[in-house]
């Protein structure tokens, strides 16, 4: 049986190979909930093609606005798919970290002390 | 399906998030009481897959895309729904926040959709399922499929109240794009449930590999 070690590299080197291969073969078609409002909004047929042109109408009156540091996975036009590896790759390590550090302090924090 | 803030108006966005936070509160206190410091490595790597997964569209046909959501096999591997609301309310924020994947106001809702209603949906249909057929591949690819595809229509509803789709025409397409992206996320969810339960058995919820509980 694998050790926690390899089995934690083991899987977080799967999810860095996943996040890679996205960067490169993701979709660019609009993901399900975008292409239902295209279609709502008359710019897509149901089970057609998405027009290059297609561009989802945001009604931003009154509405919350934020940007965020890497918006869609990306670093910006200039550093095409390598910004997108670092983004990915930084998300990976921080949705880890994130999540290990929460659920450490919580199981720590439950224990009786010794 | 990350509902981006322009889709619900602020104040419907914040009863949501209200309702998120009591399943947050709920799923930090699983945590506290119900997970022990040997399940921190497959808590902490299904975190990362889970981003991974989430990050990769595939092609759907008809001009959509999808990825894969992660509640279903959270909630399966580790024996509870609110480990799906731990995991993807954690996965979320980081999305939201450093990526824009997904809304500030609208967070809220989607925590409800992917992170309580997936895990929901998927944790109970796997142990229904499981229990009916003793069959771990055809349990927790229903259970995949649904808590890919409950969501999609709960997300739908929730963009008729915001005033954003109709409802008829908005669970209809989300229903179609959904039910495809739900064949993906079944077979990669009973993948990945085979490839951990091969690497660390010690580490899956036991009814995962014995059905009856026993």
């Amino acid at each position: 049986m694998m050790d926690n070690k390899t089995f934690i590299i083991a899987g977080v080197v799967i999810a860095l190979l996943i996040g890679a291969v996205a960067v490169f073969m993701a979709s660019g078609d609009p993901d399900g909930l975008e292409s239902t409002a295209l279609v709502v909004q008359g710019q897509k047929e149901l089970t057609g093609a998405t027009p290059e042109d297609a561009e989802i109408e945001e009604d931003l009156d009154g509405k919350f606005s934020y940007t965020s540091p890497m918006p869609d996975y990306s670093l910006g036009e200039a550093l095409g798919s390598t910004g997108g590896l670092i983004a990915i790759i930084v998300g990976t390590f921080l949705a880890f970290m994130v999540v290990f550090g929460i659920a450490y302090g919580l199981t720590a924090a439950g224990k009786p002390a010794k | 399906m990350h509902i981006p803030d322009a889709f619900i108006p602020i104040w419907q966005g914040a009863i949501y998030w209200i309702i998120a936070l009591v399943f947050i509160a709920l799923a930090l206190r699983w945590a506290r009481n119900e997970m022990n410091e040997e399940k921190l490595p497959l808590v902490a790597v299904l975190a990362a897959g889970i981003f991974a997964l989430q990050s990769f569209n595939l092609p759907v046909s008809m001009g959509t895309s999808g990825h894969l959501v992660g509640g279903a096999l959270a909630a399966i591997l580790l024996g509870s729904p609110f480990a799906a609301v731990f995991i993807l309310s954690l996965v979320l924020i980081v999305q939201a926040v450093l990526f824009g994947d997904g809304g500030i106001t609208t967070l809220g809702t989607n925590i409800i959709n992917m992170g309580v209603i997936g895990g929901f949906v998927g944790f109970y249909t796997f142990r229904g399922m499981m229990g009916m057929t003793k069959n771990m591949p055809i349990s927790g690819f229903l259970a995949a499929w649904l808590a890919c595809l409950i969501p999609a229509l709960a997300c739908a509803v929730e963009m008729f109240l915001a005033g954003t789709f109709p409802l008829a025409e908005g669970l209809v397409a989300m229903g179609i794009y959904h039910a495809i992206i739900g064949v993906i996320e079944g077979f990669v969810t009973v993948a990945a449930i085979y490839l951990i339960i091969t690497a660390r058995p010690d580490l899956v919820d036991a009814k995962v590999s014995t059905p009856t509980g026993a």
